[in-house]
């Protein structure tokens, strides 16, 4: 967009922009002739709500907006015609549903609707989807799973900066993602900044049925790279499962060994956006839904990849999708910094991206093990801590 | 008809009877750089009468409307183009709404071809995008635009789209400027989205709850009228502040929604749009099941276009009722 010279170019007979996102829209601004297009409304007794049916009874003087309302008749000159309105409605016949809605509370009804309808819900959310007041809403659940029945040990929390991004990345585990929601928690309850932590979630997972937007309203993204470059920018944490669905769809037999990660996206996101990459191991998760096998037989009918065998799934119907009580311990790595190594140029570089992405799971892998050394004996301790 | 005085733009608008068509119609008249503006349309709209707002009756669907389009043109020295013949309701008559929209479009810019004027904006809406599992939340304006399989609906307006673009390349010298709007709401306007919130129970998909985003219908005519004076070129999102989860957006109304799985919903909905009986298809569906969400960035950047209203207020406005903290919701959010 840029001016030329030409005085009389109609085109730039306004004043000069460029850099006018903020002021020209405001009331000082006398190109704008309606600062306040619509009108100031009293709305007096209907002023919390309307009713919406076919009729709506706000009389159009009260300034009731009806989206569908035929030509409003303003004008003087149809005075006749109001007048003959009006005679209309003297003669009329009463009809049964629409006197009898005149005479029930039905406004004080539907406000209370309205209100219940809100319940557990805030009606701003942020770019992505997240409500905070829903977040606050299963933070119990949370807080249960995290302190009473997994017992998680946060390990590392330090190295976790106060501000900025950073970019954590982790191995993933169990049929339902409760390590995602787990580093969330850890780093709300125990980090001194208690810090957002978005989860990037794999497609499967995010078009679930009820848990996708249940996913989504506590924090949960899209694992999408436009998403999580987005995210970056605006300084936000994003914790990523590079290992997504082949991480979730280990056997119990191929427990604590890191799939492949991706095609090593996090890496170029890290170099794009230079942020940091903190690594985090979670231990306890393969335990707390152990998949013995999967059924993918129907699974696609429904929409999910497989279906899981674990101890108690399906056999016990939806409650053995419960998780079992594990013992946990998430630890966040050291940051690397990628961007200050390579620079952002690096990230069109695939097999400096490939090796990269190599290098961190293999610390991630060694973290494991080091956590996995904790623990006396395999299976018992699994579960006493 | 008498020709152009030098006293200013000279502007012709199609879809004169449009919401937007009409909204830009009373910004012109009011805007003194205006010198002449045209209003095509098949009937005439509201004008001030005096005003320099002339009806011209253009009916976009007749085999020959080009050449007549060219004269129109041509005589009245037009330099600005505004086209938004475009329908905001799926129709049944669907031969029509195709010669409407997509031919429509063709005979404006074979209009255009010949007299290159200077500038042509075309009024397109988000929904090309389409609502796909693979959107991420924010669709820049250079993502792919799938349309939708099996809407005519919105395949008409998203061929319309890129025969635009196609003409942009091929004539560099006229200033081709397309806006994506999200779905309009407000109390006056009246679409396929509001239709569909003013019935009192709505449909959902069970278990799917996808951020929904409106622009306010003011912030919408002004951002045309942006792009009628701006020198901008390109396809630009319009977007309102804010996304809301379509329950919340439903919540907000106090609109009854009807949970049912998808492929019920869609069954359900064949029938009520065979028989005439909804207004929505049954392709609009997949609206409510993915995201359709659009980024306004590059709007505000180059065409200087900042929504000012949120959400919440588009969706309270429409509904009649004034917020009591409508300026700051979006603040607090960001907070």
């Amino acid at each position: 967009m840029t001016d030329d010279d030409d005085p009389h170019d109609p085109h730039d007979a306004r004043a000069p922009r460029g850099g006018a996102a903020d002021d020209w829209y405001g009331e000082a601004d006398p190109r704008v002739p309606d600062a306040s297009p619509w009108p100031e409304r009293d709305l007096g007794f209907y002023g919390d709500d309307v009713f919406l049916g076919e009729e709506a009874v706000v009389p159009e003087e009260l300034g009731g907006v009806h989206s569908m309302a035929p030509p409003t008749l303003e004008d003087a000159a149809n005075a006749e015609l109001r007048e003959l309105e009006r005679r209309v409605e003297q003669h009329r016949t009463p009809a049964f549903p629409i006197d009898l809605r005149r005479r029930l509370p039905l406004e004080g009804l539907w406000r209370r609707w309205r209100s219940l309808a809100m319940w557990g819900r805030s009606d701003v959310v942020d770019d992505f989807g997240r409500d905070p007041r829903a977040g606050a809403r299963w933070e119990w659940l949370f807080e249960f799973l995290y302190s009473k029945w997994f017992r998680v040990e946060a390990l590392g929390l330090a190295n976790i900066p106060d501000k900025g991004r950073a970019l954590l990345v982790a191995n993933h585990a169990g049929t339902l993602p409760y390590d995602s929601a787990m580093v969330m928690h850890a780093v709300r309850r125990d980090h001194p900044a208690r810090r957002d932590v978005r989860p990037l979630v794999e497609d499967t997972v995010f078009h679930l049925p009820f848990l996708g937007p249940v996913m989504n309203r506590i924090g949960g993204v899209r694992a999408d790279p436009e998403n999580a470059e987005r995210l970056l920018q605006k300084d936000e944490l994003v914790a990523v499962f590079p290992e997504g669905e082949k991480g979730m769809g280990k056997l119990w037999r191929d427990r604590y060994r890191l799939q492949r990660f991706g095609r090593g996206g996090f890496v170029k996101l890290a170099l794009r956006t230079n942020a940091p990459i903190i690594p985090v191991a979670v231990v306890g998760a393969e335990e707390a839904a152990p998949m013995l096998g999967k059924v993918t037989w129907f699974a696609k009918n429904i929409g999910i990849p497989w279906i899981p065998v674990t101890p108690t799934f399906p056999w016990l119907g939806p409650a053995g999708l419960l998780p079992l009580p594990s013992k946990w311990y998430v630890q966040f790595g050291a940051p690397i910094d990628l961007g200050r190594a390579y620079g952002a140029a690096a990230a069109e570089d695939r097999l400096l991206v490939n090796r990269l992405a190599d290098q961190i799971r293999t610390q991630i892998q060694t973290m494991i093990e080091e956590l996995l050394g904790r623990r006396r004996s395999p299976v018992l301790s699994a579960f006493l801590g | 008809m008498p020709s152009t005085s030098a006293t200013g733009r000279v502007v012709a608008v199609t879809g004169a009877c449009t919401y937007l068509g009409g909204e830009l119609l009373r910004r012109l008249e009011e805007d003194p750089r205006y010198g002449r503006v045209l209003a095509l349309d098949i009937r005439p709209p509201a004008l001030t009468p005096g005003g320099k707002v002339e009806f011209v009756k253009v009916d976009l669907t007749q085999p020959t409307v080009d050449g007549e389009l060219a004269t129109l043109l041509q005589q009245n020295g037009v330099d600005t183009f505004v086209h938004g013949a475009f329908l905001s309701h799926p129709t049944h008559a669907v031969e029509w709404a195709h010669e409407l929209e997509d031919v429509g479009t063709m005979h404006v810019l074979n209009a255009c071809a010949g007299i290159e004027p200077r500038r042509l904006v075309m009024v397109s809406t988000t929904l090309v995008y389409g609502a796909h599992p693979k959107n991420p939340n924010f669709l820049t304006e250079d993502a792919e635009l799938r349309g939708h399989r099996d809407s005519r609906f919105v395949n008409d307006k998203l061929r319309a789209e890129k025969q635009v673009q196609r003409f942009a390349k091929e004539h560099p010298d006229v200033e081709v400027c397309i806006l994506r709007f999200a779905p309009i709401l407000g109390p006056s306007v009246s679409n396929m989205y509001t239709r569909f919130f003013t019935r009192p129970v709505a449909p959902v998909m069970l278990g799917h709850d996808p951020l929904l985003q409106f622009v306010h219908e003011q912030d919408a005519a002004h951002a045309l009228q942006r792009a009628v004076e701006s020198r901008a070129t390109g396809p630009f999102n319009i977007i309102g502040k804010g996304v809301l989860p379509y329950s919340t957006v439903l919540a907000l109304l106090g609109r009854v929604p009807v949970p049912m799985p998808p492929f019920v919903a869609r069954q359900i909905s064949k029938v009520l749009w065979a028989t005439q009986l909804s207004g929505s298809p049954p392709s609009f569906l997949d609206f409510l099941l993915y995201l359709c969400v659009a980024d306004g960035a590059r709007a505000q950047r180059e065409l200087g276009f900042l929504p000012r209203l949120s959400i919440k207020r588009t969706v309270l406005d429409f509904l009649g009722v004034a917020p009591e903290d409508g300026a700051t919701d979006v603040a607090r959010a960001q907070a």
